[in-house]
């Protein structure tokens, strides 16, 4: 078994007056893949903008209870959050690469955590991320060309390359395939498999199939509870509990 | 009603409004037509001068100065006794009266015409020359067709004699047009052949900059604060609402504030560039405000949770990806306001810019007038020859406005940048 990478405790998170998490108690092993699942709007996403602190966006969002990254608590306002996002990528739902040159879009992060002094290393990281994300034989002849030129799944993997820039421990990932068809799919898929050797990886997915294919861990969520975790293949064949049951096998949801 | 029925009235509609749509355009456009033509029609003949030809002859003993003078002697020399005689000889006349008439036909700053000639060649001493004198107004607006000749004598600016006079240097070929360079050089003057826009166009560009080096960066400051910065509570709503009142407030209002506190109190000079320019400033302000929280606003979340996620600060991810994607909107906002503010008259007289300013000023603090308020003050004047410059100063305000609002169209088109 690996070791455990990220912990939550008693995470509850408030939009206003509204609940959206209740008590997750969530841990998530390092090098792994975790998949997420549950029916929409049950928290999945707002738990893992939770680990980069991506809810501090939101202003009525508040969050109270613990995550630890390594020990380390997160949910702390003097934490700095560059430096936690520095450590833990995200890649979103919807493809957003910036209206900026291919190149720009990898050297971005480097650049403003200063990993790149020089043009030489700065062409190195964008080589070395585009490669990880396996965009790189497809794109490196038109580097200067803008981001959003790309078709869908070619810009998810480039946001994905733009997630590894910084050499993050954890990538985040919100749905990353919901906007992009079976080929695409696929790629991002085998290369979620590939990354997982070097990176601590939690995906939202509302495909039990991908959950399957791609995750060592699973938790259903449902309503802001956490139900269920535990190995995928035992969510998937032998739930302990009749929700799950119900949910995977599309009874409900 | 059957299905055929249904569907046939659905297609009338939608005839019936492309028709409405399509004459409203039509009636936009006449009425467009219109005032162009108008102002053009009125407005054109401004741009020439008439000049009347005339032998000049720099007699020794009328003039105190020798050839080779320099600048300075040159301007203080008196050539009043060579004008009178120059304009005197270019037709007979038998009596005083004649004499006044015949020298009437030229205007008042002939005298400084023969001096800027000399001034250009200082060997002109016992020498001739032939010289272009600009006509006074009455013959200018005789020789454009705008002055009716037809009139009886006692009714008539223009004396018999006069017109006599005129048409004997229109048989030979004495009278021509010129390109008016005093209308783009020269400052207001009661003499309408001599007045020009320059005063006007300096003391518009001098208020134009300075409204936009104060309303650019504080509008632009303010809306990244309060879109991107803000916490989003009553104070800001109640700000937000006082942005979008102020856009809407009559602008002389900003006149009565401008005269209140920057004539009154500050005691800043008046009837300058300077008062008119933070008066227009603080009236742009929110004009600015508002297109640019809203290109702000237009460019997506996601490409700041994408700089966020990435470890960007709050103040990077504004700076390096939001305002760049903003700024084509912005600037074609602040080009707008900017053209508002070129054509605003009313604070501007409140401020005191209807003042009668005769030099060009040569800088901010210097008495000045504008080009809105200079066709406010020359459609107020009763000489014939101020009605065209009155419509060649509006066709000069509308071609800068034409050209600002292009500018805006296409600053926003060429750095537009798309995203999905």
């Amino acid at each position: 078994m690996s070791d455990i990478k990220i912990k939550s405790k008693n995470l509850n998170v408030y939009y206003g007056d509204k609940q959206a998490l209740f008590d997750v108690n969530l841990d998530l092993n390092e090098k792994e893949v975790t998949a997420l699942i549950g029916p929409s709007g049950c928290g999945k996403s707002t738990f893992i903008r939770c680990i980069n602190r991506m809810n501090d966006v939101i202003d009525i969002c508040k969050v109270t209870g613990n995550i630890e990254i390594d020990g380390i608590e997160i949910n702390d306002s003097n934490l700095d959050v560059v430096s936690l996002r520095e450590r833990v990528g995200m890649v979103f739902q919807k493809p957003n690469p910036f209206p900026k040159s291919i190149y720009d879009n990898i050297s971005y992060g480097p650049k403003i955590h200063g990993k790149g002094e020089t043009k030489n290393e700065l062409d190195e990281i964008v080589e070395k991320s585009l490669k990880k994300a396996a965009l790189w034989e497809e794109v490196k002849d038109r580097l200067n060309e803008p981001g959003t030129g790309l078709s869908g799944g070619q810009q998810q993997r480039l946001c994905i390359a733009r997630a590894i820039s910084v050499n993050p421990e954890v990538i985040l990932m919100d749905e990353p395939c919901s906007a992009l068809d079976p080929i695409a799919t696929a790629k991002i898929e085998e290369l979620i498999d590939e990354l997982k050797k070097t990176y601590t990886i939690v995906i939202v997915t509302h495909s039990m199939a991908q959950a399957v294919r791609v995750s060592q861990k699973t938790g259903f969520f449902h309503l802001g509870k956490i139900i269920e975790v535990g190995k995928t293949e035992k969510i998937f064949k032998n739930p302990d509990n009749k929700m799950t049951q119900d949910y995977i096998t599309g009874r409900f949801g | 009603m059957t299905k055929e029925e249904r569907l046939k009235k659905r297609h009338r509609a939608e005839k019936r409004f492309r028709f409405y749509g399509l004459s409203s355009i039509v009636v936009a456009l006449l009425f467009v037509i219109i005032l162009v033509n108008n102002i053009f029609s009125k407005g054109s003949s401004a741009f020439m001068k008439t000049v009347i030809n005339v032998e000049v002859f720099f007699d020794p003993e009328l003039i105190e100065i020798k050839n080779g003078a320099t600048e300075d002697e040159i301007l203080s020399a008196d050539f009043f006794d060579i004008t009178i005689e120059t304009l005197l000889k270019s037709y007979p006349t038998k009596n005083i009266d004649e004499e006044d008439g015949l020298i009437d036909l030229f205007t008042t700053d002939a005298e400084i015409e023969i001096k800027k000639a000399f001034l250009d060649n200082n060997n002109l001493i016992g020498k001739k020359i032939n010289l272009e004198i600009t006509a006074s107004d009455d013959i200018d607006q005789l020789h454009k067709g705008n002055y009716p000749r037809d009139l009886p004598e006692d009714r008539r600016r223009i004396s018999n004699f006069q017109l006599e006079i005129y048409d004997n240097f229109v048989e030979s070929n004495k009278i021509d047009k010129n390109f008016n360079n005093y209308f783009f050089n020269n400052g207001d003057s009661r003499d309408p052949e001599l007045a020009g826009i320059g005063g006007a166009l300096v003391g518009s560009f001098y208020s134009i900059l300075i409204c936009l080096l104060l309303a650019f960066p504080v509008a632009v400051l303010a809306s990244i604060y309060l879109e991107e910065f803000a916490p989003k509570n009553k104070i800001t709503d109640f700000i937000e609402i006082n942005i979008n009142n102020l856009a809407a407030v009559p602008s002389i209002v900003y006149g009565l504030l401008a005269l209140q506190i920057l004539l009154a109190t500050i005691q800043l000079p008046r009837s300058t560039p300077l008062v008119a320019g933070i008066t227009l400033a603080l009236m742009t302000l929110p004009r600015i405000i508002i297109p640019c929280r809203a290109s702000l606003k237009a460019v997506p979340p996601s490409i700041r949770e994408g700089a966020l996620a990435v470890g960007a600060s709050k103040f990077q991810s504004v700076f390096h990806h939001v305002v760049p994607l903003a700024l084509p909107g912005t600037l074609s906002g602040t080009i707008i306001g900017l053209a508002q503010a070129l054509g605003e008259t009313a604070p501007l007289i409140l401020i005191g810019m209807v003042a009668f300013v005769v030099d060009i000023p040569s800088t901010p603090v210097d008495p000045s007038s504008s080009l809105p308020v200079q066709v406010y003050l020359w459609s107020e004047s009763a000489e014939r020859g101020f009605v065209e410059k009155t419509s060649a100063t509006i066709m000069m305000l509308l071609s800068f406005l034409i050209v600002m609002n292009i500018l805006a169209v296409y600053l926003r088109q060429k750095f537009e940048k798309r995203w999905n």
